[in-house]
């Protein structure tokens, strides 16, 4: 049973060099967030997240490094596996394996990746996870399945965590049934059907009731292991002022939500340091959320909350 | 004539301090490059470990030996090596072929083509891998990959790429290495899809003179600005040479003399060996020499007495 402690995770937006790169490795860690992560994406100004990830293990001790996330669809599950595999290996088991579907329409399109329904997308993140997790278990694996053909392949090498730990996450029934069923991590994230992380339908789809949903259809595909897993939120907005009113009241107008909505919304953390703690303690009662990730631009503003919560 | 470098092509690792510590010692020794094969037997996954290296180490360079262009899109491979470079500092070299070993396909459930489909495949990843690394928009619709619109990012610190490494034992792959590399790697035809008596015949000293003749044919002027590397199996520091060569010669089919002069055998003293790499760099021009991670220490003496020089 996950004992809802809280943590934190910075996600990386930006490493323009060795030494940056270097010292934001080495600042969260010494700020005591849990987790960096690195995203995967194309047409973003992204670092490779395999070989960022890597480094980031490389110049720290304890700091847990994870993908945010995989992008299925850009490389063959086996080969991914071999490298996240790899990875755990390297950083002596501080790797959180974060995979999804894939959806950003611009990467498939710059690329020339064939970018089919969700549903597709999704059958084949099932599969691959399946080959995944085959190859990371001792022993030789075969799948035959509708996409992915392995054969009589003994995955090397092992991961040092048994089990490696998946994040998937998702904003939508289907994918979040499947987080429920497979990861030990679940992502409560925005609705990005539209293919655009930043349109009001993907706004409108992180309010606290489209929420409560969410976390419903996660109860419910998880059944037993519903204590089991930890629940995350991306907090793509993080602003530490004494006049939350005005900054709340101008998100509201901006995504057309209300000032309530906004304040309690997971992407979103505006107000004093006691404030934003209370906030969290309140969805973590709400919703069993405990696991926080936040933009790199918001490591230091933030660090005073992860200072007062970070294990309690 | 270029100066000797030595690189060692690691697969094994155990843990991660182990990693950490091979990379030092190679560095150490004066070693100039660390290089990981990309197969699916019991060996890590070259990108993160390469990663790794390069942060544990200053100056030491990494490289791929060589990554397979089969399993990923060209694209996200030249996303990774500008990581790697940018994260390292410019010590990246990119080692690329069109992929060959039959059991990692049939493992991995990807169709082997014919040798002239995955060259094809090649040739235009080449393109593309090329275009990403300067960092400018590009579009290219190929047989095999279609981009549009794409300036990929980061930049790479080595400008204008990191150096590309390209090896073949075929005319046609040695072509397009010599057109198209900085570094030309000369390897046995490996058509066979397996490292067996074809591919060891391969390297003799003749199939050499001739692959090197093949790469100067197609790299015209080009051929001052290419390092060529060879990867030797049979290494082995021994005061009595012909001893070693004529218990070996017979498995691979060949007498022993012969043996002595393939380009997959160094074997002798010190000395010997020196006076070999000498001469070969004088004949074919080879002056980047790759031994594998148990020649470390017997090597490391060469290392210290050819290396820059």
């Amino acid at each position: 049973m996950h004992d809802r402690r809280f943590r934190f995770g910075v996600a990386c937006s930006k490493g323009r060099s060795r030494h940056d790169f270097t010292e934001l490795a080495r600042k969260a860690e010494a700020l005591g967030y849990s987790t960096l992560f690195v995203p995967d994406h194309f047409v973003e100004h992204d670092l490779a997240p395999t070989v960022a990830l890597a480094h980031a293990a490389a110049v720290s001790d304890q700091l847990r490094v994870g993908t945010f996330v995989l992008g299925n669809d850009y490389k063959h599950p086996v080969v991914c596996a071999r490298e996240m595999a790899s990875l755990d290996l390297l950083s002596d088991g501080r790797l959180e394996l974060g995979i999804g579907a894939g959806w950003m329409t611009a990467d498939y399109e710059k690329a020339g990746i064939p970018l089919d329904r969700p549903g597709v997308r999704i059958a084949r993140l099932a599969e691959a996870i399946t080959v995944m997790k085959g190859l990371f278990a001792p022993g030789s694996f075969t799948f035959h399945g509708d996409y992915y053909r392995v054969t009589d392949l003994d995955g090397m090498p092992k991961p040092v965590q048994q089990p490696l730990p998946f994040f998937v996450g998702g904003g939508a029934p289907k994918i979040l049934a499947l987080a429920a069923r497979e990861a030990q991590i679940v992502g409560i994230n925005a609705n990005l059907r539209s293919g655009d992380g930043t349109s009001p339908d993907a706004a409108r789809s992180m309010t606290p009731e489209a929420t409560d949903r969410k976390i419903g259809w996660v109860r419910d595909a998880a059944g037993d292991r519903f204590d089991d897993l930890e629940l995350q939120a991306l907090v793509g907005f993080v602003y530490v002022t004494d006049d939350s009113k005005r900054v709340l009241e101008g998100i509201a107008n901006a995504f057309g939500v209300s000032v309530e909505d906004a304040r309690v919304a997971p992407p979103c953390l505006v107000g004093s340091e006691d404030e934003i703690v209370a906030s969290l303690e309140e969805r973590r009662e709400r919703w069993q959320m405990s696991y926080h990730v936040v933009d790199d631009v918001a490591i230091d503003t933030f660090a005073p909350i992860v200072a007062r919560l970070a294990g309690k | 004539m270029k100066p000797f470098r030595f690189g060692v092509q690691v697969s094994q690792v155990g843990s991660a301090s182990e990693w950490r510590d091979k990379a030092r010692k190679l560095e150490d020794l004066g070693f100039s490059t660390l290089f990981m094969p990309d197969h699916f037997g019991p060996e890590l996954a070259p990108l993160p470990a390469i990663a790794m290296a390069a942060a544990h180490t200053t100056t030491l360079r990494v490289g791929s030996l060589v990554f397979d262009n089969d399993y990923k899109h060209p694209a996200i491979l030249a996303k990774e090596a500008a990581t790697i470079d940018l994260l390292c500092d410019g010590r990246l070299e990119l080692g690329i072929g069109a992929g060959w070993m039959r059991t990692d396909y049939d493992q991995l459930g990807l169709p082997y083509d014919p040798p002239a489909v995955r060259v094809d495949r090649f040739e235009e990843a080449l393109h593309v891998i090329k275009q990403c690394l300067t960092g400018e928009q590009f579009t290219y619709h190929g047989e095999h990959y279609r981009i549009t619109d794409y300036a990929a990012w980061p930049k790479p610190v080595q400008q204008p790429r990191p150096p590309l490494l390209i090896g073949g034992g075929g005319k046609r792959v040695l072509s397009i290495a010599a057109r198209e590399a900085d570094i030309v790697g000369i390897n046995p035809n490996l058509r066979a899809g397996e490292i067996g008596l074809e591919a060891a015949k391969d390297s003799l000293r003749e199939q050499t003179d001739r692959k090197v003749q093949w790469i100067r044919d197609a790299a015209g002027a080009r051929i001052d600005d290419i390092e060529i590397q060879m990867r030797f199996f049979v290494t082995r520091v021994t005061p009595d040479r012909m001893k070693l060569a004529e218990a070996l010669a017979p498995s691979f089919g060949v007498s022993a003399a012969e043996a002595l002069e393939s380009g997959a055998a160094l074997v002798g003293t010190e000395d010997e060996i020196a006076e070999q790499l000498h001469r070969r760099r004088e004949k074919w021009g080879l002056s980047y020499v790759v031994v594998g991670d148990e020649n470390v220490d017997e090597f490391a003496p060469i290392v210290a007495k050819l290396a820059g020089t």
